[in-house]
């Protein structure tokens, strides 16, 4: 049975509707008028234990709404939601104790007192026995660096700090599963990095579930193996981070430097077929998919009929690819074959 | 049986550990804390002042005396300091739930009920219960009265039921932040304002406040009625008696409310 | 002159921000009103009972008196201590000190911007009280109205300048809660508002009379009512405006020093 399982969730609700201005106040007083809004449409999910989801949207998709149902703070409208065999809002204390949450523009830490006094709130009000507590408490000061803040209040450290902190406050009570909300957002990129390490350790190490919900894919690429991408309440795609870009991601480009301008572009374009080749005075860039040809062909094939000074190879963008599907661009209901890649490949070029 | 409580001791437990932070952070601004304390001092003597000035030129007011509306007062201090220094939280409820800090109580295994209440700790409370507890002996003393054990044990039932009112009515106003999306709580403070009527007996009143105060929210639980009862004043007094039933009738309706509004917040959301 | 335009819209601004927040505003002035009802319903059992006679004032005068100490009361509540030491905290203090603007003018000028809404707010809520109860009394003729709307302003400025210059406290303290709450209690009960000066024992009103507290709602009331004679009055607007003008310069002095302790400390 899988750790999150959720079969048909959905989540409506029911916004006034309201005039602007006093008149509409007054009409709002005395007949009210609803619209319903379908945040989560019928969303099918299911995450073994030991898996590290991403979970993606553009803004309003639903994401926020998804993971207040699972966390139970938020009543489904319809369908079912099992966490580790418990419906969430029914048993949310019960529920609380097999999670860990980490929101990135707030903290769960106590403002004004020591981060350390926090932690030790936590052991009592999770329960944490004494020699477990102890020993997360060493590891997590080591692995996060946390000791040289240990004893300032909350609200004076720095936004990494808090954040090192805030993640060793979910974790101490070794939860099954851990909710991240933009971990990692305003941090410089030495944090964000430490983080990433540290959050992924706990997936291999300890087998600790993870959903992250982020704009930020340097989280997703390091931290996570799945991922599922939600618009409009609907989930859209719902797989493994690899084969994503397996299927999807398949362009790379070269960058070359070239000795002197081609004399004409025919034969390089002839001898790299099925290649988006572009030229610009001394620099050749040469997009193709890498499923079909190999860097060392293409750059072959180049060389051929120029002299090549230097040149630079653009990896896969899972950037790039999200942000086709958010702007409705890509759709990724299936496997795309190199034919149907074409038309993203042309609006990019 | 013990196995029971033992949730019950686990929550009185955690209550304590989180006021207790709240103390400690507190007690870290000194100079705050003690002009905090001094200032709930000025506000009761001023209040004082008042009644004195009053009587000074009225041997009573309808037909209470001085030291019956000292005790009125004090009351009022005392259960206003209790609330203050061990349920201020009440009065965070609706930035927390505006802000969407609230959600967070709500991911932790402990009842939400609990971390609000403990979730804030008003020093100036403690000036007020110090300077209620001395009016209140002050007054006490000048009570015709015979004391028994039994008058004695009643007075303390008393003021704990006094504080349990107040608290009540703070926590099940406060509910209303899950309804009206404000940073401040509006509705609690309006029925806390409310209790400006209990300061007096409530005999000057017409029938109308009389009933709001007596029925609808009941402040005049929390002073007139323990005071008619410890001054044995004639009929008066006798409704003082039922003030614990009253007491656990607010907070059962205080708590209600409370998980009533909480059912509805995390129904729709915010 | 130019420089007025820029405090007008100041005021301007803080009017429109106090509408935004009238529900607010309002459900404050509903609840103080309830302190109001229940001084009246005092008042009104020792006046109208048997039970003594205060020969200072008539049941009517007295509801007036009341209604004017709730009227001066609900002015200026937009600018308090709290307000001081949150600006303070959130850095709107070291803003405005690098703009070109006075800082006690400043204040003032956010202070008496959301004057007329507060006094149209409290004219209707006490109209509501004083028909409730029977009416008030009112000015015999319009010079003593006329002496009271002079008196109410001075009482006004009064006020501002006094919390002004407690709010410089904050400076030096955080949390101004405690102290604005003692302010407060100080005020209520040595400016007349919880009950007429007159009825003070001798002693507590010799303390009164050389604080500054009684220009801000016993002189204006005793205007209202033309308790006072001629001459008295005259010297009691004479007092408001040596302590108006008093508290203002003190203000700006204790302002100066503040400013020393914050720019040598880095606020």
């Amino acid at each position: 049975m899988a750790l999150i399982e959720a079969s048909g969730l959905t989540k409506k609700f029911r916004q006034a509707v309201k005039e602007p201005g006093l008149v509409g106040s007054l009409k709002h007083f005395f007949t009210r008028q609803y619209k319903d809004k379908l945040a989560v449409d019928h969303i099918d999910l299911s995450v073994e234990a030991g898996e590290s989801v991403a979970y993606l949207g553009p803004n309003g998709a639903g994401k926020s709404t998804t993971i207040k149902m699972l966390t139970g703070i938020l009543v489904p409208t319809s369908g079912t939601l099992i966490v580790d065999g418990l419906v969430p809002h029914l048993r949310r204390q019960q529920n609380a104790r097999n999670i860990g949450v980490v929101f990135g523009q707030r903290t769960t830490l106590w403002w004004d007192i020591p981060v350390v006094e926090s932690f030790n709130l936590a052991r009592d009000i999770y329960d944490i026995p004494a020699k477990r507590y102890k020993k997360n408490l060493a590891e997590f000061t080591e692995l996060l660096g946390l000791a040289e803040f240990m004893n300032i209040p909350a609200g004076k450290v720095s936004l990494g700090q808090r954040m090192r902190a805030d993640l060793c406050m979910a974790l101490l009570h070794d939860p099954k599963l851990l909710y991240l909300d933009e971990p990692t957002i305003g941090l410089d990129i030495a944090v964000k990095d430490s983080i990433r390490k540290f959050v992924r350790r706990q997936v291999d190490e300890r087998g600790v579930t993870v959903m992250l919900t982020t704009h930020d894919l340097g989280d997703i690429e390091d931290i996570c193996n799945r991922i599922v991408i939600i618009d409009k309440g609907r989930i859209i795609h719902d797989g493994d981070l690899k084969a994503l870009k397996d299927n999807y991601a398949r362009d790379r480009v070269i960058h070359f430097q070239l000795a002197r301008p081609p004399v004409s572009m025919d034969p390089i374009c002839a001898g790299l077929p099925m290649c988006d080749v572009e030229s610009d005075g001394l620099a050749l860039s040469v997009r193709f998919d890498r499923f079909k040809f190999a860097a060392g062909e293409i750059a072959a094939a180049v060389m051929d009929h120029v002299e090549v000074v230097d040149f630079k190879i653009d990896e896969p963008e899972v950037e790039d690819l999200i942000r086709k599907v958010y702007l409705g661009q890509l759709s990724l209901t299936a496997p795309e074959t190199a034919a149907a890649l074409e038309p993203a490949v042309a609006s990019e070029a | 049986m013990a196995a029971r409580l033992r949730p019950l001791r686990r929550l009185v437990y955690i209550y304590f550990r989180c006021l207790g932070q709240q103390m400690k952070a507190i007690l870290a601004y000194e100079a705050d804390f003690v002009i905090l304390m001094i200032s709930a001092g000025i506000v009761q003597i001023s209040g004082f002042l008042f009644i004195w000035t009053v009587f000074a030129r009225i041997p009573n007011i309808n037909g209470w005396t001085f030291w019956q509306v000292v005790m009125m007062y004090s009351l009022i201090f005392i259960t206003e300091g209790v609330g203050s220094l061990f349920f201020e939280g009440t009065w965070r409820l609706s930035r927390l739930v505006y802000t969407g800090e609230f959600d967070q109580m709500l991911l932790r295994p402990v009842s939400p009920i609990v971390q609000v209440l403990a979730g804030a700790v008003g020093f100036n409370g403690l000036g007020n219960i110090i300077t209620g507890g001395m009016l209140l002996a002050v007054s006490l003393g000048n009570v015709n009265v015979a004391w028994t054990p039994g008058r004695a044990l009643m007075l303390v039932i008393l003021v704990a039921s006094a504080a349990t009112i107040r608290v009540a009515i703070n926590l099940g106003t406060s509910a209303t932040a899950f309804w009206i999306r404000a940073p401040w709580s509006m509705v609690p403070f309006f029925v806390h304002q409310l209790g400006e009527f209990a300061k007096y007996p409530i005999t000057i009143y017409s029938l109308g406040v009389q009933a709001v105060v007596v029925v609808v929210i009941p402040f005049a639980f929390i002073s007139f009625f323990p005071t008619a009862y410890l001054f044995n004043v004639a009929s008066w007094g006798v409704i003082g008696l039922i003030t614990p039933l009253v007491a656990i009738y607010s907070l059962i309706m205080g708590v209600w409310a409370f998980n009533f509004g909480l059912k509805r917040y995390e129904s729709t959301g915010h | 002159m130019r420089h007025l335009r820029k405090y007008l819209s100041l005021a301007k601004a803080s009017l429109e921000i106090i509408f935004v927040y009238r529900a607010g505003f309002l459900v404050n002035q509903i609840g103080s009103i309830f302190y109001v009802v229940a001084m009246f319903y005092l008042w009104q059992v020792i006046f109208l009972g048997k039970a003594g006679n205060l020969g200072y004032f008539t049941w009517p005068q007295m509801k007036a008196y009341l209604l004017i100490a709730f009227l001066l009361n609900s002015l200026m509540t937009w600018f308090d201590e709290w307000q001081m030491g949150q600006d303070i905290r959130e850095g709107r203090v070291a803003t405005d000190l690098a703009r070109p603007v006075d800082f006690q003018v400043k204040r003032f000028a956010e202070a008496v911007g959301p004057v007329p809404f507060e006094l149209t707010s409290a004219l209707c809520i006490g109209a509501i009280v004083a028909v409730a109860f029977g009416g008030i009394a009112f000015p015999s003729d319009p010079a003593h109205l006329a002496l009271f709307v002079l008196s109410a302003a001075l009482a006004t400025l009064l006020k501002f300048a006094f919390i002004y210059c407690v709010s410089m406290i904050a400076f030096w303290t955080t949390g101004m809660n405690g102290i604005q709450n003692a302010r407060f209690a100080i005020q209520s009960i040595f400016s007349g508002a919880l009950i007429p000066l007159v009825f003070f024992p001798d002693w507590l009103r010799a303390i009164a009379s050389v604080l500054p507290f009684q220009s801000m709602v016993s002189t204006p009331a005793l205007t209202y009512l033309g308790t006072m004679d001629g001459p008295t009055t005259a010297l009691m607007i004479g007092i408001q405006v040596a302590w108006a003008v008093a508290l203002l310069l003190l203000g700006r002095l204790v302002w100066r020093s503040a400013v020393k302790a914050v720019t040598i400390n880095g606020g």
